[in-house]
């Protein structure tokens, strides 16, 4: 038995069971005594048939009036049937105790890795966080709903019939809990073995599935370049290193169930025999054996119920691990003790900012800068220099390695994310939208927002016909990936998420980049507004987009290559943007 | 093609497993039981005195735990066979789901978001996996419940009578309630979905969604269709439960029966306790056909829904390719990729389109009626406003959108399927927005290519990526995170470049592969394109780099050629050009446009 193969970071102990348990299950106070309460019910009622049985055989084979037998046979009947209803309420009771703690349990995930810094997300693919936050919490769900609920109703069943064995004969309640207790043993020591090869199976899934997402989503790209062989490759890779890890796991379990099974046959003769014994000694009656007999089958049920409990808690195990790791996933990017921020514009300054994604590769060095509150910088720079970085520090996407980075007079380590966020707006070329409403990708679900709101920042970008040819106004549901827009027209509601905001901070990068030279000037004037008493940042490569600018940040690498006012640099032949200027290309000195 | 014969398709492929499973199975649920039940029998008749058989009491506890050490072998070796057919006949399903979409035409949606699609590739392939089980238990309930009833009918034909009637009453209900069962599936998958759409979805989104400090609504969103997914899952699990139990209960309430029939035969002794045992053994048996039996009517309607969901995912396919036995590689060697060669007389001379229509169903916007050639070493724009159609014309060229009408043709020569005949090596083409995928900077660009057979390093100098690698932590090797996140946007359009010059195709197609490059970048690519000889480009710009350099220019304007020709003559004839080129479109005009 591979046992000693099992790593110990696959151990989940049972302090980690009891924690999350206490945390999304026994919450739920009332929920979880109403399913106590049919539990027991359930159980007493199940105890209760042998028992009439044992009468009905005693009495029968010794010849009683039949009216005895009927009314023993008839309350037999009425119990089956209260059961049935017992038992469908206390479904429902412990559905709903596990999807509540599911979803309590999901929303937590979904909230803590969605506050975590990019950093994170830039190693999982939104393939892995689905399985994640979705599979695993279901694979808890299903853990709350069946271990809470149906793991007490296996012990609380078996403890009763070993009870009413020991009630029998002692010999009786003896053998059966000898052997119960055997088999519990056996099953609990195998309980961690399958536990590795399981993670390592759904481990094998989850990169599938990240694979399988990724290539559908890219399946433009892998078609045009004649690569679906390729990603068939790749597909066929991970669909063999799954089918492996889940056959050695398969393996195991098969080793598992066998066991109990035979486990279970042994029970019966176990049963018998004692049975057998009592009765050739003339300590019980016939119906006496047939109740002994009965109850050992009944054993098998919550004994079995509970190996698959444990199997479930198995699973569960392995996605506890995994939810364990990421709910132990810090941000990098924390929350300040909090700072009110100025209305109207805010000054933004740089002080020697150094910033690395992997260490010994700074892609900003040293750099500083300080922006007045209502003035506007432009960012230049070779793609790769560094620009959108700085954005993305600004927002603290990211923490900077070395330096500081100050809004409005303040560190803005020392505000909370969500107060220093919600004073900036950004506007990027790669405008994401997602399935949903206009109204939701515009305000991203804040029903606060008012209807007339957005229409007026709608119409002030010219959009006007478009929203009165949706079908259903700002109700209307919009495809993910711009599906159904044109590049532009999702430029433009990039735009609206930024006026909505109404923010003291604007950065553009490369914001019109995709837009053609007629609609870009069928913006400018709103540009303008957005700007408008704001303090800007404009990354851009083209001029005309600079010309609002009052100073200019050329980056190379990483660092500062020249700053200064626009008009200064331009009028300086000395000036590496003078010589930008002259490169040739009329188009930036329009 | 009926839910059964997609089943039975996919069951023909990996039949040698499916069968050891099948004929273990029916042996543990029927045989081997059947015969502990007789044997319990002879051990209480024997105690009675009613019957004796040659083994003795004791002799017939030990055939018990023969039977008992046969079955928990046959359970070893069942539960793998089962494994093994199980995952290949899923794994069948999401090969041939996977290559369809593949080799769907590139821009053609998909009716749901890609994290939809992982959604029904992991659950509604899993459900047949599972389903699996369920009918060969089915097929051994079914015998042993046949082997039941004739046992019991050689004991007491009116008692075994008595026990049918419960039995009806499960069929009956069971069937009646499929409907119910199959909505409240289709609801809760649906409600599922949702919630998985919107996971995925949020991750992909998660910069943002934290630029716009969403995320607790996000997560609040998530709360919501999460609630609706709750709702939908308890009232599935409830009846389905209620549905078992009812199946459990019935041999309970057919005992009942039988009790109150046999009290009278008991007391004389025509019925003995080893009979009873034997009708309690069965007819608990029973039961478990009625649940099985109800389960598989259930989950056949619950199958239905699947193919159905899987189909989607199939648009245009012929339903026999979703269960088409196609190779595994589960041992094999993993499959080449294929590099298709140029064949002779492919070297593009000229490309000739003529009267190219596409309208979008939905909008009524596209493009009609175009007409334009492409010779060989020439540099084609095509530029427009914004929703002029320039994207749509590109992808109804390359086929990703399907034309409604007029011909492509290249050398002469017509190209019928434009999807499959306009790629590489004669056709690379990059969106606006291209995908690089979580691996190393190298294969994102080979994409397959064996690196010894193509020029990667001169690749890469095209596409002006030289100086970014030599930054990258570990240079080609990097790996660039999921959709390329590690790299910034230029860089990701240069890779997605560098994939087609690494490819050396004869035509160029480029949407809009300057925007996001600064000025300098700009220049060294077009210089770098044309330094190859005789490269042909065709591209979407407004870009005046582009513009001067083209041989030939298309303006389009709201989905019509408003003017063709060179810049300067353009620039005198149109005014629709005069206007693209100034950037004087005032917002009245760009608000009709």
């Amino acid at each position: 038995m591979p046992a000693a193969s099992t790593d110990s970071k696959d151990e989940v102990s049972l302090r980690q069971y009891a924690d999350l348990l206490l945390r999304y299950a026994v919450r739920q106070k009332r929920l979880f005594f109403i399913a106590g309460i049919l539990l027991l019910g359930n159980i007493g009622l199940q105890l209760a048939n042998p028992q009439i049985l044992r009468y009905f055989i005693d009495e029968a084979t010794q010849g009683s009036p039949l009216s005895r037998l009927l009314t023993a046979a008839g309350l037999f009947i009425v119990i089956a049937l209260v059961q049935q209803v017992v038992s469908v309420l206390a479904t429902y009771a412990s559905g709903r105790l596990g999807w509540t703690a599911t979803n309590t349990l999901r929303s937590d995930l979904a909230g803590h890795a969605l506050h975590l810094d990019m950093s994170f997300h830039n190693e999982h693919t939104p393939g892995e966080m689905i399985e994640r936050i979705d599979g695993d919490a279901n694979q808890l769900g299903q853990f709350f709903s069946s271990l809470v609920v149906h793991m007490l109703e296996s012990t609380l069943l078996l403890v009763g019939i070993l009870a009413l064995l020991f009630r029998e004969d002692w010999r009786a309640g003896l053998a059966l809990s000898v052997f119960s207790g055997i088999v519990l043993a056996v099953l609990l020591s195998m309980r961690n073995i399958a536990v590795g090869r399981y993670r390592r199976t759904q481990e094998a899934v989850a990169n599938a599935f990240g694979f399988i997402e990724e290539r559908v989503a890219g399946r433009e790209d892998v078609r045009t370049n004649a690569a679906q062989s390729y990603a068939l490759q790749g597909f066929h890779w991970h669909i063999r290193n799954w089918f492996r890890k889940y056959m050695a796991t398969m393996v195991m379990f098969t080793l598992f169930f066998s066991i109990t099974r035979f486990s279970f046959a042994m029970g019966a003769v176990v049963g018998f025999g004692v049975g057998v014994y009592l009765f050739l000694n003339d300590l019980a009656t016939i119906g006496t054996v047939y109740l002994i007999l009965h109850y050992t089958y009944m054993v098998a049920e919550p004994i079995e119920r509970f190996n698959w409990q444990l199997n479930n808690l198995q699973r569960a195990a392995g996605s506890i691990v995994r939810i364990t790791e990421l709910s132990n996933t810090r941000s990098k990017v924390v929350d300040g003790p909090g700072v009110q921020f100025s209305r109207g514009a805010l000054g933004v300054r740089f002080d020697g900012v150094t910033f690395a994604y992997t260490p010994e590769e700074p892609v900003l060095r040293d750099v500083s800068f300080d922006l007045r509150p209502g003035r506007v910088l432009g960012l230049i720079g070779r793609t790769g220099s560094g620009k959108t970085t700085i954005s993305r520090l600004l927002f603290r996407l990211y923490d900077p390695g070395s330096g500081r980075i100050v809004l409005d007079g303040e560190d803005i380590r020392g505000a909370r994310l969500r107060e220093a966020r919600a004073r900036i707006a950004l506007v990027t070329q790669d405008v994401r939208l997602f399935r949903g409403t206009v109204r939701d990708n515009l305000t991203f679900y804040d029903a606060e927002t008012p209807d007339e709101r957005l229409r007026e920042v709608i119409y002030d970008l010219g959009l006007e016909p478009w929203l009165r040819e949706l079908p259903n106004g700002l109700d209307s549901e919009l495809q993910s990936d711009s599906g159904g827009l044109s590049a532009g027209e999702a430029q433009l509601l990039a735009f609206a998420r930024a006026f909505l905001k109404d923010p003291g901070v604007v950065v553009l990068d490369e914001a019109t980049s995709r837009l053609d030279r007629g609609t870009e000037q069928l913006i400018e004037r709103t540009m303008d507004k957005l700007v408008e008493g704001r303090t800007a940042i404009i990354i851009a490569h083209h001029l005309p987009t600079l010309a609002r600018c009052d100073e200019l940040l050329m980056l190379d690498n990483g660092r500062v290559l020249e700053s200064g006012g626009r008009l200064e640099l331009a009028n300086d032949p000395s000036s590496r943007f003078h010589a930008l200027l002259q490169t040739g290309l009329e188009e930036i000195l329009t | 093609m009926s839910t059964w014969q997609y089943l039975l398709r996919a069951c023909m492929v990996y039949k040698w497993p499916l069968i050891v499973d099948a004929v273990l199975g029916v042996s543990m649920v029927a045989v081997l039981p059947t015969l502990a039940a007789l044997t319990q029998r002879s051990i209480f008749d024997s105690l009675t005195g009613q019957s004796t058989s040659g083994f003795g009491v004791w002799g017939l506890v030990g055939i018990l735990a023969g039977l008992g050490l046969a079955d928990g072998l046959q359970q070893a070796v069942r539960f793998v066979a089962y494994s093994y057919g199980a995952f290949n006949v899923r794994a069948l399903f999401q090969r041939n789901i996977f290559a369809h979409i593949m080799n769907m035409p590139g821009h053609q949606p998909l009716p749901h978001s890609s994290g939809e699609a992982v959604n029904r590739f992991r659950d509604d392939t899993q459900f047949i996996h599972d389903y699996l089980g369920d009918i060969t238990d089915l097929l051994g309930n079914v015998i042993l419940a046949v082997a039941g009833v004739v046992i019991m009918a050689m004991i007491s034909v009116s008692l075994t009578f008595t026990t049918f009637v419960p039995l009806a009453v499960v069929l009956v209900v069971a069937f009646y309630v499929r409907g119910a069962v199959s909505r409240l599936r289709e609801k809760s998958r649906e409600t599922t979905g949702e919630v998985t759409g919107l996971v995925g979805e949020a991750f992909n989104l998660v910069e943002a969604i934290q630029v716009a400090g969403a995320e607790d609504r996000v997560r609040r969103r998530i709360d919501e269709l999460s609630e609706a997914r709750m709702r939908a899952a308890i009232r599935e699990s409830v009846l389905l439960d209620f549905l078992r139990g009812i199946g459990f209960n019935i041999h309970v309430l057919a005992m009942g029966f039988v009790l109150i029939a046999a009290g009278q035969a008991m007391r004389t002794g025509e019925f003995t306790v080893g009979d009873l045992s034997l009708f309690v053994f069965f007819l608990s048996n029973v039961g478990a056909v009625g649940v099985g039996f109800g389960e598989v009517m259930n989950g056949y309607q619950r199958l239905n829904v699947s193919i159905e969901r899987m189909r989607e995912l199939m648009p245009g396919a012929p339903p026999e390719d979703l269960v088409r036995p196609s190779r595994s590689f589960l041992y094999k060697e993993l499959p080449e990729t294929r590099q298709t060669a140029m064949k002779d007389g492919e070297e593009l001379e000229r490309m000739d389109v003529r009267e190219l229509t596409f309208v979008h169903p939905d909008s009524g916007r596209g493009v009609r009626d175009i007409s334009f050639c492409v010779k060989r070493g020439t540099f084609t724009v095509v530029t427009g406003r914004i929703g002029s159609g320039k994207t749509t014309l590109i992808r109804a060229l390359l086929g990703s959108l399907p034309r409604q009408s007029g011909e492509i043709r290249w050398n002469d020569q017509t190209v019928v399927d434009p999807d499959r005949f306009l790629v590489p090596p004669r056709v690379a083409y990059t969106s606006q927005s291209p995908r690089l995928f979580s691996e190393e900077l190298r294969s994102n660009i080979l994409l397959g290519l064996k690196e010894e057979r193509v020029d990667l390093p001169s690749a890469v100098h095209s596409a002006v990526l030289e100086p970014d690698i030599a930054a990258l932590e570990n240079g080609l090797d990097t790996v660039v995170g999921p959709r390329g996140v590690k790299l910034s946007g230029g860089q990701q359009r240069r890779s997605a470049a560098a994939r087609m010059f690494v490819r050396d195709p004869e035509l160029f197609v480029f949407d809009d592969l300057s925007s996001g490059l600064d000025v300098e970048t700009e220049r060294l690519l077009w210089e770098r394109l044309f330094e190859g000889a005789d490269r042909t480009a065709l591209v979407i710009s407004h870009r005046r780099a582009a513009l001067r350099r083209a041989d030939h220019i298309l303006v389009l304007k709201d989905g019509v050629v408003d003017a063709e020709g060179k810049i300067d003559d353009l620039l005198e004839s149109s005014e629709e050009m005069r206007r693209l080129w100034r950037g004087e479109v005032d917002a009245q005009e760009g608000e009709s446009a």
